[in-house]
């Protein structure tokens, strides 16, 4: 069997290929950037160097003499624009032209456009800034920083969650710890890179630009441009990766819109690896203080979690992980609290499992840590506290398949056959190590809209303004239309990745499936309606029967009795060539604005532990081996099983492709992955692939996800929980369990690195 | 990018007479007007980060001389044609056999795409990847003399502690070059001062106070081939590279090491250190202390101590010392039990 | 002061005066005509190079300034955008071609180096009549990617890495095929499709 397209388990779909694999492997997928484009126009940016202070000079001729070159945008030509919005669409509200003051490294001071890319280059490189410099405040532990409780600040995050008597209980507890943790700042870096193309057809602006929420953005760019939204269109057709990075509207979109305004021709101006640094969003740096008390029977009595993460000094982002955590395990009494640290740095954004990656690590190394301190095997430890509802609210869980995660992911890595003595395993000279933590990811839905046609040769067109990003939300969107309307994935077309579709939530915290698919289903339904009743209505091949009786199956509806009648036929008898449907899906719980504001590109989002009657989550269990040379301690990770449960699959080979690559996403945090900041200058010191280092193909060996079974109807209509970001949460720290396995250190600060293991 | 004249010239002497008459005496190639280049994969790089300002490049690829594309193995040594790509030299059977530490220093380095296009000696005169000098927006006295060291007290992890100075710290981050300096090979030259020999310990210099001075080779001189002398024992050798990842990275710390065995104790033994230094770095002190000795864990951390007597720590890469010792030692012990 | 170089010892490198339209760039054919540096002319700042390649059997005559990267030419003076930017410093392998048959990465290249060269991208790799290479095959059905951006420069590393001879072991793999990052992180897939592909690639 390929392990890439595994046999699909109850309630899985088919591993049908991506419906645009064949684009994918010829070159002809057409992402932003190769969109052709006549007579185009090349922008390059000229970024701050310093962190914080104003711009007093900036000086042009140079630039300006270069041969070739059309306009330098910067400050003024931005003044008939509104200012950026920090938020939903918006990443930061930090307008870089409009305003002199520089409030981050890498701050666009500048736009230079010319006829070739080259000079472009060459007269952004040539554009120089005077400064008028104020000591910049890096971060932590840096002299300068504010910091203001984080509960209220975002709509996604209300409350420190918190149940009984925390203090009481931790300091009756027989076993506890009270650890600190961290995790560095990280910047997504897709492949792809960030890229603006901007034209005017009148008054008409279209953007070419790598999005992941273009309904959004099309508002976001109209309100700061003060055009009607319909005259703006964003079309990213294909995402070449985003991991959160282009859900968000930057800055430079706006200003590439008026620079091809100004010039009355195409711009494109595509940012370096370097300048994305600055330009773009990043996950902040966290720190954390864990305490957990548990009997000697290893029941937790007491859990607190402390947050900080940093963000900029104009926007609170927040990502506030404290809701899954505080609700992770049967905990008895629970205590957290988040703060946001303020320096001068450009304002994060949401990068795959915003709240989980950071806060799940450091809950789950405390977990080994208190699974140590007991003295107990940490997949039983777990067990044992298994929670029956949710400690905070007391709602049950929709579905929870943690336990069966652990328990086949275990089986398969061959848990059992491990030593549990610290160091007690060894292969030659590298020393052995094995670890396991669990994934969680909350499970939200937003509304969406699609519209489905079928013709009556049996081709389908699905339309919907989602985002192929790499999940390949394109091909299980084509499998819903494929099984509801019974025709084979060859006949059905799936467009996204445009804001003239109708309007889908933004690609993030993994709700596109469940969302699209719920939308896809509702059309195709309504399809199926149409033609049951030319079926079973007066006159029709199939009197008699009720919908509910009925299925659509091969380009026929069948009925109980196994009479059916030929979809074409039907089609003719209501002379028509094809059913077009246009819904709007809105999940339960929806307030009556739901339609609205996902027209107005702020979408709703329900689920996770928002809903009444539950709290929904999808879950897993990951299971490592690192080794550790005993002279030199690099850190390997040979081996590693994942098992997760995420309700329905509706395609078995796109599923276990976005688990791996969570997985290898969760061994880069272990290991690899940090950006630095220059304390001194609250700069970015290691801005490209060479010094961030992300795991690369030599880095994986060993590599096996686990589907496990879930039924859960409760989530949506589709009956799907997002797994995009399940599979990066909690690898950390189970490469943390394991590198203690192996060498009697806890590392608590990531990433693990060489110099953490020696000495 | 600053604009650039692009010239092929088609014979060294050629390529030397253009190189000299845009440049002076005075130059440091590295600066120079009128560079050369080979397989562009260190050069594009810069000249993209406006690092290197060329104005004028001499495409050497079109030089008629053919043994600069050829490896010759005599009975003194091996002979590397300067413009022989790296993925060529590592797949060489005869490198592999006689000089497995040269093979391994190439077959480690960078990727499949970059060895296919990066010239040997294009590689061995590959500048620092310190990130303070790849971007221009920091103060770097190596880019811009006399403007300060962002590096010093800046994030400096994979910085230098050997070789270092004031004024620089920035770590040579070629494997190659620690094959060849542990091998005591020689770089030939062709300038307009006519041909000459250098060894290779002197090709490159330590910062001092003029980190831009980065090796003793006029603006107009070329390399044509790096000479490896026969050294037989030379097949017990290798190149041990640590990093943060598996493949596709610099050396956190790297060793080259060549050992002439008797029975268990060391004739002669080779050392070049990688990933630490400002510049390839030969470690004569540690090769002195294994001198004679039996090789055990015990000499070769004693090896590892002298050849790291001088190093001197900086806030994030102290590590960089007792990573190192351990890969020297790694290194001394698996080259021991190598079957050769 | 050294003399001038002799004109015999610079190669048949063409000059052109003024600026030809690079987006005139079109196919040629083998007799086409050069223009030829006169005698004597010194090249000079700015002035575009015209540069001969072959890319995917097809005979091209660009006008270029010599900044101008392999993979921009591609992508912005023919149209063969298949061939991605990632870093534009030889750090992601993105940007992979194959140049007389070897794989090397595009954006580290400047395009007038590549003269008279054949350059073959991802375009080119199927048949006319839209039969895909084995390596394509192998890609899709080892699910070999996700977003797909890196996947071009994957496949002609892939194939780079077959024809050198480093397919041999899955470790193998895994170590060539290390100059090309998949942020998706679809590794394991991608070296399931090397090994499925590798038999008829060597043939192909």
């Amino acid at each position: 069997m390929d392990p890439a397209a595994p046999k699909p388990k109850e309630n899985m779909g088919e591993p049908l290929p991506r419906v645009d694999a064949q684009l994918k492997v010829t070159g002809q997928a057409h992402y932003p950037a190769d969109l052709p484009t006549a007579n185009i126009a090349y922008g390059a940016l000229a970024t701050s160097s310093i962190a914080r202070g104003k711009v007093t000079k900036l000086h042009l001729d140079e630039a300006r003499a270069v041969p070739g070159l059309l306009d330098i945008v910067t400050y003024g030509a931005m003044d008939q624009v509104e200012k950026p919005k920090f938020g939903n669409s918006g990443a930061t509200s930090i307008g870089p032209l409009h305003d002199r003051t520089i409030f981050h490294d890498g701050q666009i001071i500048a736009l230079a456009v010319a006829e070739t890319f080259e000079a472009a280059e060459e007269a952004a490189q040539l554009i120089r800034a005077e400064y008028e410099e104020d000591k910049p405040t890096a971060g932590f532990d840096s002299p300068g920083t504010k910091t203001v409780p984080a509960a209220g600040k975002s709509p996604l995050f209300k409350e420190d969650v918190k149940a009984g008597d925390f203090d009481a209980a931790y300091a009756a507890a027989a076993v506890k710890i009270d650890q600190r943790y961290s995790t560095p700042t990280q910047h997504h870096n897709p492949i792809e890179l960030f890229s603006t193309t901007a034209f005017w057809q009148g008054d008409q602006l279209v953007v070419n630009e790598p999005s992941q929420n273009v309904t959004g953005w099309k508002v976001e760019l109209a309100r700061q441009l003060k055009i009607d939204p319909a005259k703006v269109r964003i079309v990213s057709p294909f995402i070449g990766g985003a991991f959160g990075s282009k859900g968000p509207m930057t800055p430079r979109t706006a200003i590439v819109a008026v620079a091809a305004k100004r010039l009355g021709r195409p711009v494109r101006c595509v940012t370096s690896r370097m300048q994305a640094f600055g330009t773009q969003t990043y996950r902040a740096e966290t720190r954390h203080r864990i305490r957990i008390g548990a009997g000697k029977d290893g029941r937790i009595t007491a859990f607190a979690h402390e947050g900080w993460e940093v963000t900029s000094r104009p926007d609170l982002y927040v990502v506030g992980g404290t809701s899954a955590t505080g609700r992770m395990y049967d905990y008895g009494s629970v205590l957290t609290h988040v703060s946001l640290v303020q320096a001068d740095r450009n304002t994060p954004g949401y990068m795959r499992s915003p709240p989980e990656t950071p806060y799940v690590y450091a809950l789950e190394n405390a977990m080994d840590e208190m699974a140590v301190a007991l003295g107990m095997d940490p997949v039983e430890f777990r067990r044992i506290n298994e929670p029956k509802t949710e400690p905070i609210g007391k709602r049950p869980f929709s579905s929870r398949s943690l336990i069966q995660c652990y328990d086949q992911a275990a089986e398969a890595f061959g848990w059992a056959k491990r030593d549990a003595k610290v160091g007690a395993m060894r292969d030659g000279d590298w020393l052995v190590g094995m670890g396991c933590a669990t994934a969680i990811y909350p499970t939200a839905v937003a509304p969406c809209a699609a519209r489905v046609r079928l013709t009556a040769d049996g081709d389908v067109r699905v339309q919907c303004g989602s985002h192929e990003i790499g999940t390949g939300v394109r091909t299980v969107a084509g499998q819903m239309a494929s099984e509801r309307l019974g025709v084979s994935i060859e006949k059905i077309s799936v467009e996204m990745g445009d804001s003239s579709l109708p309007p889908a939530p933004v690609s993030g915290g993994s709700i596109s499936t469940a969302s699209v698919c719920s939308a896809v289903l509702k059309a195709c339904d309504a399809i199926r309606t149409k033609l049951y009743a030319a079926a079973t209505g007066e006159g029709g091949p199939l009197p008699g029967s009720r919908n509910e009786e009925l299925d659509l199956a091969d380009g026929k509806i069948v009925a109980k009795g196994g009479a059916s009648a030929k979809v074409e036929g039907l089609f003719k008898a209501m002379q028509v060539g094809a059913i077009e449907e246009y819904v709007e899906f809105a999940p339960k719980g929806a307030t009556p604005q739901a339609l609205k504001k996902l027209y107005a590109g702020t979408p709703e989002f329900h689920g996770g532990e928002q809903d009444e009657d539950s709290v929904k989550y999808a879950f897993g269990a990951e299971f490592v081996e690192v080794r550790i040379n005993r002279y030199t301690r690099e850190i390997r990770v040979p081996r590693i099983v994942g098992a997760f449960a995420a309700g329905r699959i509706m395609n078995t080979r796109t599923a276990r492709s976005q688990l791996m690559g969570g997985m290898i996403w969760g061994i880069g945090q272990a290991l690899h992955e940090a950006t630095e900041v220059d304390r001194r200058y609250a700069r970015y010191v290691n801005r490209d692939l060479q010094d961030y280092l992300v795991p690369v193909n030599a880095d994986i060996k060993d590599l096996q996800v686990i589907l496990v079974p879930e039924v859960d109807h409760a989530v949506n209509p589709a009956g799907v929980k997002g797994l995009g970001e399940l599979g990066n949460v909690g690898t950390a720290a189970a490469v943390a369990s394991a590198v203690y396995h192996a060498t009697g250190k806890r590392i608590r600060d990531l990433p693990i690195r060489i110099e953490q293991l020696l000495a | 990018m600053r604009p650039f004249v692009y010239e092929q010239p088609t014979a060294i002497s050629a390529a030397v007479a253009i190189a000299s008459r845009f440049t002076t005496h005075d130059d440091q190639p590295t600066r120079a007007n009128a560079q050369f280049i080979a397989g562009g994969t260190n050069l594009a790089d810069y000249m993209k980060l406006g690092v290197a300002e060329p104005n004028r490049l001499l495409d050497l690829n079109q030089l008629k001389e053919q043994e600069l594309r050829q490896i010759r193995v005599t009975e003194d040594g091996i002979r590397f044609g300067a413009l022989v790509r790296m993925g060529e030299a590592a797949d060489h059977r005869e490198v592999k056999q006689r000089y497995p530490v040269i093979a391994d220093s190439l077959r480690l380095a960078a990727s499949g795409q970059i060895r296919n296009m990066a010239s040997l000696a294009g590689n061995v005169l590959q500048r620092t990847r310190c990130e303070y000098f790849r971007e221009t927006s920091w103060h770097c006295n190596k880019r811009v003399p006399g403007s300060g060291c962002a590096a010093m007290e800046g994030f400096n992890r994979q910085h230098a502690v050997l070789g270092a100075s004031d004024a620089c710290i920035a770590t040579y981050h070629g494997d190659f070059a620690q094959a060849l300096i542990a091998l005591d090979a020689v770089i030939h030259a062709e300038g307009s001062r006519g041909a000459r020999k250098i060894p290779f310990a002197k090709l490159h210099r330590q910062p001092g106070d003029t980190p831009h001075i980065e090796t003793d080779l006029a603006a107009d001189e070329i390399i044509t081939a790096i000479e490896v002398p026969a050294i037989p024992w030379a097949r017990r050798s290798l190149y041990l590279k640590i990093r943060d990842r598996e493949s596709y990275a610099f050396a956190l710390a790297s060793a080259a090491v060549a050992l002439d065995l008797e029975g268990d104790s060391v004739r002669e033994a080779r050392i070049a250190l990688g990933g630490v230094a400002t510049v390839p770095w030969r470690a004569k002190e540690g090769e002195e202390a294994l001198r004679g000795k039996r090789l055990d864990e015990a000499s070769a951390s004693a090896a590892a101590d002298a050849a790291f007597a001088g190093a001197e720590p900086r806030r994030h890469n102290a590590f960089k010392i007792d990573l190192g010792k351990r890969t020297l030692v790694r290194a001394l012990l698996e080259t021991r039990d190598m079957k050769v | 002061m050294s003399q001038p170089p002799p004109n015999n010892a610079l190669s048949r490198r063409k000059f052109m005066a003024g600026t030809v339209s690079a987006a005139a760039a079109a196919p040629l054919l083998a007799s086409r005509a050069k223009a030829e540096t006169p005698i004597g002319a010194q090249p000079k700042l700015r002035q575009p190079v015209v540069t001969s390649l072959r890319i995917n059997k097809q005979a091209y005559e660009l006008s270029l300034d010599t900044r101008t990267s392999l993979l921009d030419a591609l992508r912005d003076h023919i149209g063969l955008t298949g061939t991605k930017k990632g870093c534009d410093h030889g750090q992601c392998g993105a940007c992979t071609v194959l140049v007389d048959g070897k794989r090397v990465l595009s954006c580290l290249s400047f395009a007038v180096m590549n003269d008279g060269k054949e350059v073959t991208t991802i375009e080119g790799l199927s048949s006319p009549d839209g039969k895909l290479h084995p390596m394509q095959q192998a890609f899709i059905d080892h699910d070999g990617f996700q977003c797909g951006y890196c996947t071009p420069g994957q496949i002609m590393s892939a194939i780079g890495c077959v024809n050198e001879g480093h397919a041999g072991s899955e470790d193998d793999i895994r170590e060539y095929m290390s100059g090309n990052i998949c942020r998706c992180a679809a590794y394991p897939n991608i070296v399931a499709a090397v090994l499925q592909a590798r038999g008829e690639t060597r043939g192909a």
